[in-house]
C-alpha cells in the first residue's frame, strides 16, 4: 500500500519537469520579444543589450531552460510586467477565489449530478430519467458566460435577490483577515457575521452556475456507468441470490464509483478554463480571470506562471482521484 | 416426490423494431418437465434451445423485453411464475439457487468472498454475523477449498476460474436449497477442474437429497452425471426421459442426430449427422419446428406433434414416433 502510493507520488516529479519544459517553450514559441517592451521605446541598442542579457535571453535556449527551471523551483515566477508584482504573489493571492469557487461549485454539482444519474439509471426510460436527461442536455448546450448574465439579469436585475456581479464581498466592507483566504470561512472564522453573509450571497450565484455546468455531464457519465453496472453480471447474480433491493442498490452504487470519480477528477480539470468565464462575467478577481487578461495583454511571465500552476493543480487532482481509488478498488492492488 | 414441476412454460421476447411494428420471439413453447427429489436433471441442446432461459424463467430473473406469457412452474407445490416478487425473492438464495458459467464476473468485485457469503446467508436466515462466518468457513471447507478460513479474506479477482466456481455453489448451498439449478457450470474450466465439480455436485445431490438441473450442452456431462434428461429444441423439449433409456434408445430424430454427434459416435464411423441453422424463432414454423432440418419429414409434420410416452418416463414429442 504506502509503497505504491509513493511510487505514485514520485511519478509526479518527472511529470513536472515536462510540465516545465511545456510551459517554457509555450512562451518562447509564441514569439514576439519583451525587450523591446521592457526596456522602453526610447532605448539605445546597448540599453537593450544589457536588458537582454539581464534576462539570459542572450544565452542560447537551454541554458535559458536551466535558468527559468533554477528561478521556478526555488519559487521564483518572474514578475508580472504589468504590475511589476512577483508572480507567484499574485497567483497566491488570487488562487482562494478560484477554489473556493470551484470547489462549491463542483461539491454542489457532484451532490446534485451522481444521485440523479443513479436513480436515472435504476429507471431508465422512466419520467425521471427522461426530464434529467432534457435537463442535463440543457446544461451541456448553454454558453457558460451566457448562464452567467442570465443568472445576474434575473436575480439581480429583475428580482433583486442577489447582490451585483462586483467581486467576492460587498465593496463596502472590508474582507476578513486572511486565514483560508476563502472570504466566507475566514468571515465564520473570526465572527464577522456580516462579511461572511455578503460573501456568501455573492458566492450563491457564479457557484450556481459552474454547479450546473458540472452537473449536466455527471448525470450523464453517472447514469451511462450505473447502467453498465446494473447490466453486469454480478448485478445479475445478486438477483438470483435474491438479495435485498436495498443492498444490490448499494452494490450498485460501489461499483459506480470508481469510473464516476475518475470522470470528476478529469472534468475538474476541464472546468478551469469554464471557470475563468464564469470569473470574467462576476468581475471575481480569481486565478481564471488573471490567467485570461494576462494571456490578452502579452504579460508573457504571468501567462507562464498561470499555466504551470494549472497544470500543477491537474497533476495534484490526478494524484487525488488515484489515491482513491487505491483506497477503495481491490483490483488497483493496494487494498491488503 | 415431486420437487418442481415445470407445465407448458412460454417465454417470448416482445420488442418493437425499427418500423415500431411489435416483434416477437418465441424462445420457450410450452416448456414441461418435473424434478423429483434426490434426483439430477440434464438439460441439454444446441446454443440459442432456450436452456439457461427456462432456468432464468423458472427463477423468475427475466429482464425485459423476455416475458413469461403462459404456463406454470409449481416448486414444492406453490406456483413461482404468479408469486410478487418479493416472495419469489425470498425463495431465491435460500430454497432455490443458481450457479451460473461465468463465476469470475458473477462475484461482487469489491467485496470479500467470505463478506459475500455472510450476505447471502444473513439476507435469508436469523444468523449472528460469527455463525455465518463459521458456516461460510465449513461450506468453503466441504466444497475441498484449502485452507478456508484464509480464503474469506479473498478478493474475487485473486480467484482461479476453478475456485470461483466453487465459491459460486459455496454462496449456493449457504441456505441449504432445496432446488439448485447449474447452468453451464463447468463450461470454461479445464477437464480435470470440470470433473470435481460436477463430481462434487454429484455427492451433494446424493447426501443431502435436493433436486438439481444441469444445463449443459455437453452430452458427456449428461451420460455421466444426470439421472434424467430432456433435450430442447427451439424452445420446446423434444424428448425427456431417464438418460441410460434416452441414450439407449432416441426415439426424436433430433436426439438421435445430436446422440450421433457426439465425438465418440462420429469416430465409430456409422453416424449420419445433419446440421443446419436453428430455427427463426421470429417466424417459428406451424407444426414440428424440427421439420426442415429432419431427414424424415413428412407432410404431417406441418402439424404440432403429439407427446409420445414411450413407457418408465421416456417422452418424444414427434409424429415419427411409434408409442
Amino acid at each position: 500500500m504506502a509503497g505504491l502510493l509513493a511510487r505514485r507520488i514520485i511519478l509526479v516529479v518527472p511529470l513536472l519537469a515536462v510540465i516545465l519544459l511545456f510551459t517554457f517553450l509555450l512562451v518562447r514559441i509564441s514569439g514576439g520579444d519583451p525587450v523591446g517592451l521592457l526596456a522602453g521605446p526610447t532605448a539605445t541598442t546597448e540599453e537593450i543589450a544589457l536588458v537582454r542579457a539581464s534576462l539570459a535571453l542572450d544565452q542560447p535556449i537551454w541554458v535559458q531552460f536551466g535558468v527559468y527551471m533554477g528561478k521556478v523551483l526555488q519559487g521564483d515566477l518572474g514578475n508580472s510586467w504589468l504590475s511589476n508584482r512577483p508572480v507567484l504573489a499574485e497567483i497566491l493571492d488570487r488562487a482562494p477565489a478560484t477554489i473556493e469557487l470551484m470547489f462549491w461549485g463542483v461539491l454542489i454539482g457532484a451532490g446534485i449530478g451522481i444521485p440523479a444519474g443513479l436513480r436515472a439509471a435504476f429507471r431508465p426510460d422512466g419520467s425521471f430519467d427522461q426530464t434529467t436527461r432534457f435537463l442535463s442536455l440543457l446544461g451541456f448546450s448553454v454558453p457558460t458566460y451566457w448562464l452567467g448574465l442570465i443568472m445576474l439579469f434575473v436575480f439581480f436585475y429583475l428580482l433583486g435577490w442577489a447582490p451585483p456581479g462586483m467581486g467576492r464581498i460587498d465593496l463596502f466592507l472590508t474582507p476578513p483577515d486572511r486565514i483560508t483566504g476563502s472570504y466566507l470561512i475566514d468571515g465564520l472564522l473570526a465572527a464577522d457575521w456580516e462579511a461572511a453573509g455578503s460573501a456568501f450571497s455573492q458566492l450563491v450565484l457564479p457557484v450556481l452556475c459552474v454547479a450546473i455546468i458540472s452537473a449536466a455531464p455527471i448525470i450523464k457519465q453517472t447514469r451511462a456507468i450505473a447502467l453498465e453496472v446494473l447490466a453486469s453480471d454480478y448485478i445479475r447474480y445478486a438477483r438470483a441470490q435474491g438479495l435485498p433491493h436495498g443492498q444490490i442498490r448499494a452494490m450498485a452504487l460501489r461499483n459506480s464509483m470508481t469510473p464516476v470519480v475518475t470522470f470528476i477528477g478529469t472534468e475538474i480539470t476541464g472546468l478551469v478554463g469554464t471557470t475563468s468565464l464564469i470569473e470574467y462575467v462576476f468581475a471575481w478577481g480569481g486565478l481564471g480571470q488573471y490567467g485570461l487578461s494576462a494571456i490578452i495583454a502579452g504579460d508573457f511571465a504571468v501567462v507562464q506562471g498561470y499555466v504551470l500552476v494549472l497544470a500543477l493543480f491537474s497533476v495534484l487532482v490526478f494524484l487525488a482521484v488515484d489515491v482513491f481509488v487505491m483506497l477503495t478498488e481491490p483490483r488497483a492492488g493496494a487494498t491488503p | 416426490m415431486t420437487l418442481l414441476s415445470v407445465e407448458d412454460l412460454h417465454t417470448h421476447f416482445i420488442s418493437r423494431d425499427l418500423d415500431n411494428q411489435i416483434r416477437t420471439a418465441r424462445a420457450l413453447n410450452g416448456v414441461s418437465f418435473s424434478l423429483d427429489a434426490g434426483r439430477i436433471l440434464g438439460l441439454v441442446g444446441e446454443t440459442g434451445a432456450g436452456k439457461s432461459l427456462t432456468a432464468t424463467s423458472i427463477m423468475g430473473l427475466l429482464r425485459p423485453p423476455a416475458r413469461v406469457v403462459g404456463g406454470r412452474a409449481l416448486f414444492e407445490g406453490r406456483d413461482l411464475l404468479a408469486m410478487p416478487e418479493a416472495e419469489i425473492n425470498a425463495l431465491r438464495g435460500r430454497d432455490m439457487a443458481l450457479v451460473v458459467q461465468s463465476p469470475k464476473s458473477s462475484l461482487d468485485p469489491l467485496s470479500r468472498i467470505g463478506d459475500q457469503l455472510i450476505r447471502i446467508h444473513r439476507a435469508h436466515r436469523k444468523a449472528s454475523e460469527r455463525q455465518a462466518r463459521e458456516r461460510a468457513v465449513q461450506m468453503l471447507a466441504s466444497l475441498g477449498i484449502p485452507d478456508p478460513s484464509r480464503r474469506m479474506q479473498a478478493w474475487p479477482h485473486e480467484l482461479s476460474g476453478g475456485m470461483a466456481q466453487r465459491v459460486l455453489i459455496a454462496l449456493a448451498l449457504m441456505n441449504e436449497p432445496r432446488l439448485l439449478i447449474a447452468d453451464e457450470p463447468t463450461t470454461g474450466l479445464d477437464v480435470t477442474v470440470q470433473a470435481q465439480i460436477l463430481d462434487l455436485l454429484r455427492d451433494l445431490v446424493r447426501r443431502t437429497g435436493i433436486g438439481a438441473i444441469i444445463i449443459t450442452h455437453d452430452l458427456g456431462v449428461v451420460a455421466h452425471y444426470c439421472d434424467e434428461m430432456a433435450v430442447m429444441y427451439a424452445g420446446t423439449i423434444v424428448e425427456s426421459g431417464p438418460v441410460r433409456q434416452v441414450f439407449a434408445h432416441p426415439a426424436h430424430p433430433y436426439t438421435a442426430n445430436l446422440i450421433g454427434a457426439t465425438p465418440e459416435r462420429l469416430k465409430l464411423g456409422g453416424a449420419r449427422t445433419v446440421g443446419g441453422p436453428p430455427p427463426n424463432l421470429f417466424r417459428l414454423p406451424e407444426g414440428c419446428a424440427y421439420r426442415d432440418r429432419c431427414p424424415q419429414a413428412g407432410a404431417d409434420c406441418a402439424t404440432s406433434p403429439p407427446d409420445v410416452a414411450l413407457g418408465a418416463g421416456h417422452i418424444a414429442r414427434c409424429h415419427r414416433v411409434a408409442a
